[in-house]
């Protein structure tokens, strides 16, 4: 069973995410911050990371370049209500970009992409 | 807006964080731009009297390795640029923001240091190599690039197609777009319309910053990559993207092609005596493109008699075809076909043939020296030899596959 990580500080968008996605058939584990998701990918690396940018503390960009420095070849989808970070060259390493939403269809769709399903 | 404008906006990324282990021992204490050349320069002076005279005014400078004496340099020579005005040049350590490594190559430098990229949102970068010695107006390949619409233009330069199997060469159609590129090929493709002529890359690299930025990122995830521009992103960037290339051209003669990778101890050798010889194929004396460095304040060079205790002559001070700089004192010594940086020392009697000596090397009287490179502040004894004895000097020396005997700094010469 493929194995998803998703970091989100808000808790409920991370259960949101754990359902809709193990109805898809996946293993889903949350993180609720970079040190935690960092902490998480080191000891158990998922087959996928969906992460959310705008977080206390570390935030989602700055873990996206330390998810590509540990170079695991992860694919990453960038997950965030706002449009703009699109404009900061280091979200380019993100292989793939979802606008928030109530709706998940586009998120499970680029992680069926993503996962070659 | 003028090219010259359209420049004055463009980001320059200077790559000065190469080893540049085919140069040691001249590279044992400074990186490979900072090595000496022609008497008073150092080489990464020919890539950034490139840029000013060509209009640049935004230059990064991406070190690594052995960065002291380079970082002093440009420090001391090149601060001249204008933050007020938004010019700038900066030397650039690596940072390892998110990463716990150094640069892996050329594209992973880039990589590393996106971040900088964001702050000046260019919309092109020019990325240059700081180990080459040429004259060249990057205007004109500006245009070039614009003009075609490009994503990214390389520097390309004519070279007889008998010796382009030792270089990257470039392949490319009757619109000079790229269609292949290969090391060291067996059979290297021929200039459109020159048959005997092959396309070899600069290391001069005009991107769409965009571009620059997807494919480094790409590459940076790609775990089979060397991370290298000339092996992996250009190749790969060819069969997606506009790439071009531009025929080098000499900025202020236009049949003149001089370009040289000062990369090995041959190269480095053979370019100095260049500049020495009769008809020097390198012109570091047009005043249309002046060639800048820093110099510390040194007395005039001189020739002088010396003279002994009794007031016999010991010999005349002579030097011919020769780079003499600032400080040198040529006492009764000779000094023949050779490059003599600053506060060198030649007494009476001593013959210098063929040779470079670096800043403050002190040749004793009757010490012979040919075909050698000599590090700064070596002090070579009377009567000794380099460039005679082909075996001594083995024993002591790097002699280069080509004959140069290379004396390092901080070596202490006896007689045997």
């Amino acid at each position: 069973m493929k194995r998803i990580l998703v970091v989100d500080d808000e808790i409920h968008i991370c259960e949101l995410y754990r359902s809709e996605l193990e109805d898809e058939g996946y293993a889903v584990a949350c993180a609720n911050s970079g040190v935690q998701a960092l902490d998480e990918i080191e000891r158990d690396p998922p087959d996928l990371i969906v992460l959310d940018i705008q977080m206390p503390g570390m935030d989602g960009v700055e873990i996206l370049e330390r998810i590509l420095g540990r170079d695991k070849g992860i694919p990453v989808i960038l997950n965030t209500a706002y449009s703009h970070y699109r404009n900061d060259f280091a979200t380019w390493g993100a292989d793939a970009y979802v606008v928030k939403s109530s709706d998940t269809s586009k998120l499970k769709a680029e992680v069926k992409r993503l996962l070659g399903e | 807006m003028t090219y010259q404008n359209y420049m004055k906006n463009t980001l320059c990324i200077l790559m000065a964080g190469g080893k540049g282990e085919r140069l040691y021992p001249l590279t044992k204490d400074r990186a490979k731009p900072s090595v000496r050349f022609g008497g008073i320069y150092r080489i990464v002076d020919f890539t950034l009297s490139n840029c000013l005279n060509s209009g640049i005014r935004k230059i990064y400078v991406l070190t690594q390795y052995r960065s002291v004496s380079l970082d002093r340099h440009i420090r001391m020579g090149w601060n001249m640029f204008n933050r007020e005005l938004d010019e700038f040049i900066e030397c650039i350590p690596p940072q390892q923001r998110n990463v716990d490594r150094w640069y892996r190559g050329t594209a992973d430098s880039i990589y590393q240091n996106i971040h900088i990229l964001q702050r000046e949102r260019p919309a092109r970068i020019l990325v240059l190599s700081g180990d080459h010695v040429y004259r060249m107006n990057y205007n004109d390949m500006l245009a070039f690039h614009m003009e075609r619409e490009a994503d990214l233009t390389v520097g390309g330069v004519e070279i007889d197609r008998s010796l382009a199997s030792a270089f990257g060469v470039i392949g490319c159609d009757g619109e000079y777009r790229i269609t292949s590129w290969e090391e060291k090929p067996k059979d290297p493709k021929s200039v459109p319309g020159k048959p005997d002529k092959s396309f070899v890359s600069m290391g001069v690299y005009i991107f769409d910053t965009k571009a620059l930025v997807k494919n480094v990122i790409d590459d940076a995830k790609d775990p089979a990559s060397d991370h290298d521009f000339g092996k992996n992103v250009v190749p790969r960037m060819i069969e997606k993207h506009r790439v071009f290339v531009h025929t080098f051209r000499d900025a202020t003669d236009p049949d003149g092609q001089y370009w040289r990778d000062i990369g090995t101890l041959d190269a480095y050798w053979e370019a100095n005596m260049d500049l020495v010889s009769l008809e020097p194929q390198f012109n570091l004396y047009d005043p249309r493109w002046p060639i800048r460095t820093y110099q510390e304040q040194v007395p005039p060079a001189k020739t002088t008699v010396a003279i002994d205790s009794r007031g016999d002559e010991q010999g005349v001070g002579m030097v011919l075809n020769s780079i003499l700089s600032g400080g040198c004192v040529i006492s009764g010594g000779k000094v023949v076909r050779s490059v003599l940086s600053h506060n060198v020392r030649v007494d009476s009697f001593s013959v210098v043939e063929d040779s470079v000596l670096l800043e403050r090397v002190r040749v004793g009287p009757h010490a012979r020296i040919r075909k050698a490179v000599i590090d700064q502040d070596v002090t070579v004894p009377e009567g000794f030899t380099v460039g005679y004895d082909r075996d001594q000097d083995k024993r002591r020396f790097t002699i280069s596959p080509g004959g140069v005997a290379i004396v390092p700094r901080g070596i202490i010469l006896e007689q045997s």
